[in-house]
């Protein structure tokens, strides 16, 4: 299918289970969400429950065209990248734009990682990512996550005060920046929503509707009310599973005339993380190096299967004889 | 679960605890890019039980990258019931997880990846009266094999039921030592529960047609037709297009590989007639050769598929092949050197006409 194809087919969305009265509870996939929903791009959902640990997750797909969470920054560049929407074109030569979009993937995303997955009686993140998992291996995938958070966010017995105030602070410097820059607008950056307005939309749904009320994270999104305000009016406009909208012509760019990324998103959030090093990418093999490697596979198990052959048909001791077993002696086995 | 492997290292300890308990741990390689360590005791006699019982804790490894873009890592525990000359029973409960690392993996295979809790039980009725398992030249076998999976008040377990069977005879022609042996093998897996109409059936544990194993030694269900690669048979689909395939002028089916995604319902069957050679040194070293004719399939029943599918529209979709070949029956393990002309596959299959190599461990 070529890359046309792939842009006329109908995408599908894959994320976790919907949760929360959210379309997904997971704070990686809902971005994704709502910048295709933000692009106006018809899409189908598709859930996947039972893979918590994969940094694959959200992927984008239509036909053989897929479009990995764990793959060139994230599925939102892949997307541009092979020109099937980029919201962002407008946006990114304005500097406050890149360092807002840096800091909410990173401060935010962390503090929502710790919110979840540390402060909290980790009943959220069981429903969003293992409740429908077989009661052991949701336990013991929840540990090893929860695990994984810690590592990533490097807290310790000893430094947990430090750090839970330190994810706070920032988090409460980035609302206020945040709240600054929307001001009374309807996006956080001019009149047309980015990738910036996807990442933060979906971290303050995450917030407001799935962290519980004596969450600290939650309470200090609270004071800021142009941003409830803003997540309140965005959320009731896109979270509609009827909605069917028309694509507009300025979130399509033609893949050749893409511009290499300048953004400083991360690759997704919390659950990216793996604890196994990523293989490196294999190098490219020529024709003739494959050829190569295939007769010489063959050569060897030619060797190996003669020398075999050899031993067993001439060898000395003759391995088909049963050996007695002395310990099976007076045991009687029934047929 | 039983299975045949090609090496195999292991440490045994008995009588550790005074009960006629024998413990082992080992390593294992398969045919079937399979790898596994476990350890496990078996009891003789335990209290008033008929047979030995036996636990056993495994942790396999199978790499099915190159032909499904997948692999497969199960964590499983197993508990043997019964276990006599006929008769087995044994109880598993595996954790499995399906990964992607090349992230190449086509749309139902993607579907599946993840892990899943299998707890089953297999029951497995066998007879087998040949004379030989390595060169069969009298006698008959059967062989069926019952998976339930499911065995759970956890609804989130996998579910399905699964049955293979196998039959083979052989016939002495009394000349030359010749044998006429005959096999056919069938298999069947469909899950159930809520929903089970419209569900995949689980892709590790579907049937895959193909391989370097003889149907003449083995009893494992519909696995093999000479001539195919290995899961060279079967329902295949579009692996996922990587960015650095040119667009072959816009036939995708061209550019991208496939993977291979086995079927619910999978038939075999062959007739291959053995002879001994006339050298003499030939024929005291067991080595015999071989013709033979062999022909199978594989569908797809779930998702609804069943219903289109017809005993005409199955019967017409037989692949089929033949050959001959030399037999090498060494101690260790049957060899077969064969030449294989495929008179029939599709597009998607890989039978290649040729010199090929043939591998069975005698069970």
């Amino acid at each position: 299918m070529s890359m046309e194809d792939s842009r006329e087919g109908k995408l599908t969305l894959v994320t976790t289970k919907p949760c929360f009265g959210l379309p997904t509870g997971c704070p990686n996939c809902l971005p994704v969400y709502f910048y295709l929903k933000f692009a106006r791009l018809p899409f189908d959902l598709y859930f996947n429950s039972t893979f918590p640990d994969s940094d694959q997750i959200p992927y984008v797909e239509s036909g053989c065209y897929v479009a990995y969470n764990n793959e060139k920054g994230g599925v939102i560049d892949c997307l541009r990248e092979d020109g099937i929407v980029d919201l962002d074109s407008d946006f990114r030569t304005i500097p406050e734009w890149i360092s807002m979009k840096a800091m909410v993937s990173s401060w935010l995303v962390d503090a929502l990682v710790y919110e979840l997955w540390v402060a909290s009686d980790k009943t959220a993140v069981q429903k969003i990512y293992f409740s429908d998992l077989a009661w052991p291996i949701g336990t013991i995938l929840h540990l090893k996550q929860s695990y994984a958070a810690k590592l990533h966010l490097g807290v310790t017995s000893e430094n947990a005060e430090r750090i839970e105030t330190e994810i706070y602070s920032k988090a409460s410097l980035a609302y206020g920046a945040l709240s600054t820059q929307l001001g009374d607008g309807s996006f956080l950056f001019g009149d047309r929503p980015s990738s910036l307005d996807a990442l933060f939309l979906g971290h303050t749904l995450i917030a407001l509707q799935v962290l519980p009320d004596a969450s600290v994270l939650k309470s200090k999104l609270l004071n800021f009310s142009n941003l409830v305000k803003y997540t309140e009016k965005l959320s009731t406009e896109l979270i509609d599973p009827s909605a069917q909208s028309a694509v507009p012509a300025w979130s399509r760019v033609p893949s050749s005339e893409g511009n290499p990324s300048t953004s400083t998103n991360k690759s997704g959030g919390f659950s990216n993380w793996s604890s196994k090093p990523k293989s490196k990418p294999k190098k490219e093999r020529t024709e003739e190096e494959k050829k190569f490697r295939r007769r010489a596979k063959y050569f060897l198990t030619a060797q190996l299967v003669s020398v075999l052959v050899f031993l067993s048909l001439f060898g000395g001791s003759d391995a088909g004889e049963v050996d007695f077993d002395e310990g099976d002696e007076g045991i009687d086995y029934y047929d | 679960m039983a299975r045949s492997w090609s090496l195999e290292g292991g440490l045994k300890l008995k009588n550790m605890f005074g009960y006629a308990d024998v413990w082992d741990g080992s390593v294992s390689y398969g045919w079937d890019q399979t790898t596994e360590v476990s350890t496990g005791v078996s009891l003789p006699r335990m209290k008033k039980w008929p047979s030995p019982v036996f636990a056993r804790a495994s942790l396999l490894s199978q790499d099915w990258q190159k032909f499904s873009s997948y692999k497969e890592q199960a964590l499983g525990f197993g508990l043997g019931l019964l276990s006599t000359r006929n008769h087995e029973l044994a109880y598993n409960l595996t954790w499995r997880n399906l990964t992607d690392p090349s992230q190449m993996a086509g749309d139902s295979v993607r579907r599946q990846l993840g892990h899943s809790l299998l707890s089953t039980l297999k029951y497995t009725f066998k007879i087998d009266k040949r004379n030989s398992s390595l060169r069969p030249t009298r006698g008959y076998a059967f062989s069926s094999t019952t998976l339930f999976a499911g065995l759970s008040p956890d609804s989130r377990s996998a579910r399905f039921l699964r049955q293979e069977c196998d039959f083979r005879y052989a016939l002495p022609l009394g000349f030359y030592n010749t044998a006429l042996n005959l096999g056919v093998s069938g298999g069947v897996i469909f899950p159930w529960g809520k929903g089970f109409l419209d569900r995949p059936s689980s892709l590790p544990d579907r049937f895959f047609i193909g391989g370097n194993t003889s149907p003449v030694c083995s009893l494992g269900g519909p696995s093999s037709v000479l001539g195919f690669k290995c899961r060279g048979l079967g329902p295949t689909e579009l692996r996922r297009r990587s960015k650095d395939q040119p667009d072959g002028d816009g036939d995708s089916s061209v550019a991208s590989e496939r993977d291979a995604v086995g079927g619910d319902l999978g038939v075999s069957a062959f007739a291959d007639l053995s002879f001994d050679l006339p050298l003499k040194a030939l024929r005291e070293a067991g080595i015999h050769g071989h013709i033979f004719a062999s022909t199978g399939n594989l569908v797809k029943l779930t998702e609804n598929e069943w219903r289109k599918l017809s005993t005409k529209s199955f019967m017409q979709s037989f692949r089929s092949s033949v050959g001959c070949g030399l037999i090498v029956p060494t101690k260790l393990f049957r060899l077969e050197v064969n030449y294989c002309h495929i008179m029939r596959q599709f597009e998607h299959d890989h039978g290649k006409t040729g010199v090929q190599f043939s591998f069975s461990s005698p069970l």
